[in-house]
């Protein structure tokens, strides 16, 4: 039973209504960042200038600078964090996994206000200057989860028997670890690493309860730029970050999908 | 797809790593919280050529979040801007630091009729900046008769044209002064009477907002703006005719921005350089000549100008002067207000 | 028997040490604070008898405060916008989720995929510029409708309710597709062929079958939906103009000019609340039809 030709079209239209939904807005951004007008929407002529002056804005290049730095850091620590919690959780039943479990899945939980906001509070309170280190930390928080998830999901599909295998033919625990295990999760971990790394690029609203002066990240500066009235080159800086968001994507879901075959 | 991923990354850690005049650590630095379009990127510029020093600039637009940011404590800001009143609440709080006028020899140039104010004797904690008034911005082809008092901007037939400051002083300061009474009215019983006022102009209201103003009227998205003056006067002058800024005939607020050192402050050198450059005669006429906004330096006068000299809107005559009024702390009425805003805003 | 779980500890402290500071430890203290009263300028106001505030029921009063009329229409006003924009949603999604799990080339399914997971992890805030861009009195849309002559005067879109529903959509749409795919790919077509043979027509195979098995998915992306839409602020911001709050705003908004952290606080745990408790219901609703995971 399938819909019959006449449902066939209306289902596939609608398929390419909704495509050009989720992508002309994306389009029009990243067409009009070529636009020369100013404040209008009305096409002007074709400038690469706002993308001049983006490599001239020092406060923009400083804003990526910190992004670039921040996320690089968090999805270091993140993967350092996650990995190891990921390969106990892939264990049997031990004392503390269900707290381990929970304690995981909340960060992803909570919405993302309550967190920025329990988190400025509580640097507030331990009177720890907000800097780039407290971005940091506050990104390390919600991506440790989305590693250690992710990775476990990609060990639950390994057939324990491998490991077993190299434990027969003598292999201590560490070296199990290093030539069964890591090899055969890399693809979890790294299509995790990109992930996170993505995440936490673009990441704004927890980003804006913590960040210190001088550690605005490109979400931030971003936002001020739209505060204080929209430019082309809000469209410009808009445009690259997609790319590059895209690109990275691109190539998690490759990873992921390449290492399934 | 991995390779290009690579490669992308790379190139950006080149470009943000190589690019950027913000990016020199010299190791001095000092930690500037301002409001939006009140500091011109080449005065900056031209301060960290001269003086070696980086400077890092957050913006922000209403006092109540220098407030928020310098109770925090954890905030590192080496200078910030908050207005009259404002000072007055920082000042006892020991939110901001005691200046030592010895450090800033070119404190000479200000105009005295800006020293000594009420809410600093003495410039003991802030030196001024700016000043200016706040009035409507309308455009003058849509918007007839001309406007002349804060009832146009709770005007029904204006619906969904209207802006308004969000910042709780200046928004309830209009409904007061509709109602006849004092922008620093403390009596609990008006100050509720005037959240209602704002309560029912808020489905007229298109938008509140105290950055942007300018260019959302100058666009055309709203046709009458509740504003500070000098970035509507701006507007006005560019506008060939079509706008026109006014101080409303029951009054609006007067207000004089300061430049304070917040407890705590990392950089003391460096802020003091800062607030030492800010009153150059030439740089001071360069930010005025910027950002239209009138300043407190009398020895930068010579230097500004002669069209912002002219402009009554940066510069109003005496008897404009004296229907404004400067905004006060309200002291413990501070609660109720803060509470009636949040409800005018969840409305 | 001992060794493995010493390991599991060794792997796991790491975690726990950091999110047990950066993570409990803030909940926890945010969770004590909303108990406290914000002083006059702000700050804490300093309790002098403990054991009487917490007698007197005082400690409570910032959750007293949160059912105050003007907060409930905030919550009430989240909560519908919530629904409408799971509902829009669902109604977008499950058209497409089905055309790409059951209809649409072999050949091509991966690429559309793809297209669909893409805008997922993409910038939220750059998505709404998007629309803010598009919307304005000079944008695009209003461009295209009064330049062509279809319209006299600019429609005012941006700055309204209407506005903030677009891009919350918008926003969560690729959330609702994805888990809706899932769920139909996963779908046994020979129980649809059964349902035919057995004589039921197209309509009715959909409702007794296949919306039937689709019900895990669903859930999943009502949740995936609805969850971050309760709790959003950007948006709103943005694309209302600062003019319609909802718990998001509020909240964030406690926090910053407002200066009243024991109001904010108790708001953001009483937001935690009903996540959870969503949650906990989604969970056991799972558990029930046999376990599908979240993630």
């Amino acid at each position: 039973m399938t819909p019959g030709r006449g449902a066939r079209r209306l289902l596939a239209a609608h398929t390419g209504l909704v495509y050009l939904f989720l992508y002309a807005p994306i389009a029009i951004l990243m067409v009009f960042s070529f636009n020369a007008a100013r404040q209008t929407a009305f096409w002007e002529g074709f400038t690469f200038d706002w993308y001049r002056r983006l490599l001239d804005d020092g406060l923009l290049l400083h804003a990526l600078r910190n992004s670039l730095e921040v996320a690089g850091v968090t999805t270091a620590a993140a993967v350092l964090l996650g990995t190891p919690a990921a390969l106990a959780l892939a264990r049997p039943a031990f004392r503390g996994k269900r707290a381990t479990q929970t304690l995981l899945y909340l960060p992803v939980i909570i919405p993302e206000v309550v967190l920025g906001a329990a988190l400025v509070t509580f640097f507030g309170a331990i009177h720890w200057q907000l800097s780039i280190a407290t971005v940091v930390i506050a990104h390390v928080v919600f991506s440790v989860s989305y590693v250690a998830l992710v990775v476990r999901a990609r060990l639950a599909g390994i057939d324990p028997a491998l490991e077993e295998a190299a434990r027969d033919l003598g292999a201590g625990p560490f070296e199990t670890f290093r030539r069964v295990t890591l090899p055969l999760a890399l693809p979890g971990i790294v299509a995790s690493a990109l992930l996170v790394f993505t995440l936490s690029i673009d990441d704004y609203v927890i980003t804006s309860f913590v960040a210190g002066v001088g550690a605005t990240t490109l979400p931030l500066h971003i936002y001020s730029m739209l505060k204080v009235g929209v430019t082309p080159e809000v469209n410009a800086v808009s445009t690259l970050l997609l790319a590059v968001t895209i690109v990275l994507i691109a190539a998690a879901h490759r990873l992921l999908q390449e290492k399934e075959n | 797809m991995k390779k290009i991923a690579i490669l992308m990354t790379l190139a950006l850690l080149a470009v943000a790593c190589g690019g950027g005049k913000g990016s020199k650590p010299s190791g001095k630095v000092v930690n500037i919280y301002i409001w939006t379009n009140y500091l011109p990127q080449e005065v900056v510029d031209e301060f960290e050529r001269r003086t070696g020093i980086h400077a890092n600039v957050d913006t922000f637009d209403s006092n109540e979040a220098v407030l928020a940011k310098l109770q925090s404590g954890v905030a590192g800001y080496d200078v910030a801007v908050p207005s009259d009143y404002m000072l007055k609440i920082l000042i006892p709080q020991g939110l901001v630091q005691p200046l030592d006028h010895g450090r800033l020899p070119h404190l000479k140039n200000l105009d005295p009729r800006f020293l000594n104010q009420k809410y600093d004797p003495g410039n003991g904690h802030s030196v001024p900046y700016l000043w200016g008034t706040t009035g409507i911005g309308y455009d003058q082809k849509k918007i007839q008769p001309p406007v002349d008092s804060w009832a146009a901007l709770f005007e029904p037939r204006h619906a969904g044209r209207i802006l308004m400051l969000d910042d709780q002083r200046e928004a309830f300061g209009a409904a007061l002064r509709l109602m006849g009474k004092s922008v620093n009215e403390k009596d609990p019983a008006i100050l509720r009477q005037a959240a209602e006022r704002l309560k029912k102009q808020k489905p007229l209201v298109r938008t509140y907002n105290s950055s942007d103003f300018a260019n959302l009227l100058a666009a055309g998205d709203v046709d009458l703006s509740q504003g500070y003056n000098g970035e509507l006067a701006e507007a006005v002058a560019k506008s060939s005719g079509r706008l026109a800024y006014v101080i409303p005939k029951e009054g609006g607020t007067l207000w004089i921005d300061n430049l304070a050192i917040p407890k705590g402050a990392r950089n003391l050198d460096a802020a003091y350089a800062f607030l030492d450059f800010v009153m150059l005669p030439e740089i001071a006429a360069r930010i005025v000549n910027h950002v239209h906004y009138a300043c407190a330096n009398r020895a930068a006068l010579p230097l500004i100008d002669a069209k912002i000299k002219a402009d009554p809107s940066i510069y109003p005559p005496q008897e404009i002067l004296k229907r404004c009024e400067l905004i006060e702390d309200l002291g413990e009425t501070t609660q109720l207000l803060d509470q009636l805003w949040t409800e005018v805003k969840a409305q | 028997m001992s060794a493995p779980r010493r390991r599991s500890s060794s792997l796991l402290l790491p975690t726990w040490l950091v999110l047990g500071v950066f993570f409990l430890v803030p909940l926890l203290l945010m969770l004590g604070i909303s108990f406290a009263q914000r002083g006059v300028y702000g700050g804490l106001k300093p309790i002098a008898d403990l054991a009487g505030y917490l007698r007197s029921g005082d400690f409570l009063a910032n959750y007293a405060r949160s059912f105050d009329g003007i907060f409930l229409k905030i919550a009430w006003r989240s909560l519908w916008m919530a629904v409408a924009t799971t509902g829009l949603c669902i109604v977008v999604s499950f058209p497409i989720a089905y055309y790409l799990a059951l209809l649409a080339p072999q050949r091509w399914k991966g690429l559309l995929l793809g297209l669909v997971v893409i805008p997922f992890w993409t910038s939220f805030l750059i998505r709404t510029y998007a629309w803010m861009f598009i919307l304005r009195t000079e944008g695009l849309l209003n461009l295209v409708l009064v330049g062509s002559g279809l319209l006299h005067h600019p429609v005012e879109l941006l700055y309204t309710q209407t506005a903030v529903m677009i891009g919350l959509v918008y926003g969560e749409l690729p959330f609702m597709i994805l888990p809706l795919y899932a769920s139909l790919e996963k779908l046994d077509r020979s129980l649809l062929e059964a349902g035919s043979d057995l004589g039921a027509g197209r309509v009715e195979t959909f409702r007794r079958v296949t919306f039937p098995l689709t019900l895990p998915g669903l859930a999943a992306g009502i949740v995936l939906v609805f969850i971050p839409s309760l709790g959003q602020f950007v948006v709103s911001d943005l694309l209302g103009g600062a003019r319609s709050m909802l718990l998001g705003n509020l909240i964030q908004n406690q926090f910053a000019v407002a200066r009243n952290q024991p109001f904010g606080s108790a708001l953001a745990f009483e937001l935690t609340a009903i996540v959870l408790l969503l949650l906990l219901g989604y969970a056991a609703l799972a558990r029930r039809r046999g376990g599908e995971d979240l993630l």
